[in-house]
């Protein structure tokens, strides 16, 4: 792709396809027989999303989330707030919040309060990736697809600069 | 479990505000008229349950092999509570759980004139008759606690917190108990650890920030509403010969609801490997304490996104 500086490719699209279908399997296996709605956190993981919630055998809800900050003229900092919500209703069904990358955890953090007083009967977490080292608060990490200890990953969802979330592989940026 | 005890007067919208106090938490509301059928069912006949309802002298009365039936009702309140959080309204509950630590008890008044309006209104009585029941009732409240119990009730030392409602809605005033009820059940929380753990309780009112870095990840913290306590606590981690502490860790942020401490390394590497040392003691002395540290490129990596300043100075090894 031009302009595009990779110093290596981290996950082939292979290896991830391979991956997101053992994640599909063995949420289908531990969730058969329950009400589950996954809800993918965006933009990061559009393609994770789309295609884990097909490697899922069960008549599943989908439905998408986003949260953004707002600059606020009282404050330095602005609120985060959810910019998009749920269309679906959640309470007293099984929540799998689907991320791209879980970094320091303070956003699936915010989402995974915020979705909990909707009072759903359970909410987890499964990630592609997460880095285990800068992960800041100890979130319900059900299913993660791989442990990362790099920086300046782009594609599969993944960008710099709004840049790269369309590669079909995720790669390392030569920064 | 937790427990908040309400103590109302009559017409002080204080049954309005325990049931929505019950549906907010989702906590059973346990009042004066479910006791009598729920814990002396199988004690009391019914001339005794009349009595019951209408004698504050009878609670003093014994139950064959039971005690009072005093006794009786805490030892029935003690098993629920133990079983499961609870809102109790009425009954001396204030009294029964004083000891309690987990519990909150609440008194919620209103000035005579208000709560006449409200008895006039909800009765469609006379202002006189209003005046009268509200007499008879706050008479009957009073003596059934000073009988069974030896307390008044409107010693306001009993309470954690009194609630005005000429001033307060409802909606207000269960705010405001949910908001003290989350407050008292973490420094329980954390009083209780500390008493187990032999750590240092110092929980500040005020957070007074060591330096700028902490101030602005309080405010990044803040932004995603993740509660915090700013150093709640220290961890002694060396001692000398004769047991005094050598060396201690006050981690600079404690998140309630994540029950993980936080300390920034933004800026000296000496601190940040002095740091790490403290961290790995913590993690063998008090095991199951969850313990982090916020690395340089992590807390530059929110600051730049959320485009705050950053001067990046004064960080201390605590």
């Amino acid at each position: 792709m031009k302009d595009l500086q990779v110093k290596q490719i981290v996950y082939t699209e292979e290896a991830i396809r391979r991956r997101t279908e053992e994640l599909g399997k063995q949420i289908t296996a531990d969730y058969e027989g329950k009400e589950l709605i996954l809800i993918g956190v965006l933009k990061g993981s559009l393609y994770f999303f789309s295609d884990l919630t097909r490697a899922i055998d069960l008549p599943i809800g989908v439905d998408l989330i986003s949260i953004g900050n707002i600059p606020d003229t009282t404050s330095q900092t602005g609120i985060v707030r959810i910019m998009k919500d749920l269309d679906l209703t959640i309470t007293g069904k099984h929540v799998l919040l689907i991320e791209d990358i879980l970094r320091t955890g303070l956003t699936t953090a915010y989402l995974l309060q915020s979705l909990a007083t909707r009072k759903p009967a359970d909410i987890r977490v499964c990630t592609l990736l997460y880095n285990p080292d800068r992960l800041l608060i100890n979130v319900p990490i059900a299913y993660y697809g791989f442990e990362v200890n790099r920086n300046w990953l782009v594609g599969y969802g993944m960008d710099v600069d709004e840049k790269w979330r369309n590669l079909p592989y995720i790669a390392e940026l030569n920064r | 479990m937790s427990i908040i005890t309400i103590s109302r007067q009559v017409g002080s919208l204080g049954d309005e505000v325990a049931e929505a106090l019950s549906s907010k938490l989702d906590w059973e509301l346990i009042t004066r008229n479910q006791l009598i059928d729920r814990f002396f069912a199988d004690k009391a006949n019914d001339k005794q349950k009349h009595l019951l309802n209408e004698s504050a002298k009878f609670y003093l009365s014994e139950i064959e092999g039971y005690g009072t039936y005093k006794d009786l009702l805490e030892q029935s309140l003690y098993n629920l509570a133990g079983n499961s959080s609870a809102i109790l309204v009425g009954f001396g509950s204030q009294v029964i759980f004083a000891g309690n630590p987990d519990a909150v008890h609440v008194r919620i008044i209103a000035p005579e004139k208000t709560r006449i309006t409200r008895i006039r209104k909800k009765y469609s009585v006379s202002e006189t008759e209003a005046g009268q029941i509200l007499a008879m009732a706050d008479t009957k409240h009073k003596r059934f606690v000073s009988t069974v119990f030896g307390e008044d009730i409107t010693n306001s030392s009993l309470y954690h917190i009194t609630l005005n409602t000429s001033k307060l809605g409802v909606d207000e005033c269960t705010a405001a108990i949910i908001a003290l009820q989350r407050e008292h059940e973490l420094r329980c929380r954390l009083l209780k650890e500390n008493e187990k753990m032999d750590t240092l309780d110092h929980q500040t009112d005020l957070p007074v920030f060591k330096n700028p870095s902490e101030a602005e990840f309080a405010r990044i913290l803040d932004m995603y509403q993740i509660a915090w306590k700013y150093e709640p606590k220290t961890f002694p981690v060396e001692w000398d010969a004769e047991g005094n502490i050598t060396l201690a860790f006050s981690p600079d942020f404690y998140l309630t609801q994540f029950d993980t401490y936080l300390e920034l390394t933004t800026m000296n590497q000496k601190y940040v490997t002095e740091k790490n040392r403290k961290l790995k003691k913590v993690r063998e002395l008090y095991p199951g304490t969850n313990i982090r540290i916020v690395y340089k490129k992590d807390f530059i990596s929110l600051i730049e996104r959320f485009k705050m300043t950053y001067t990046g100075d004064g960080e201390s090894c605590t």
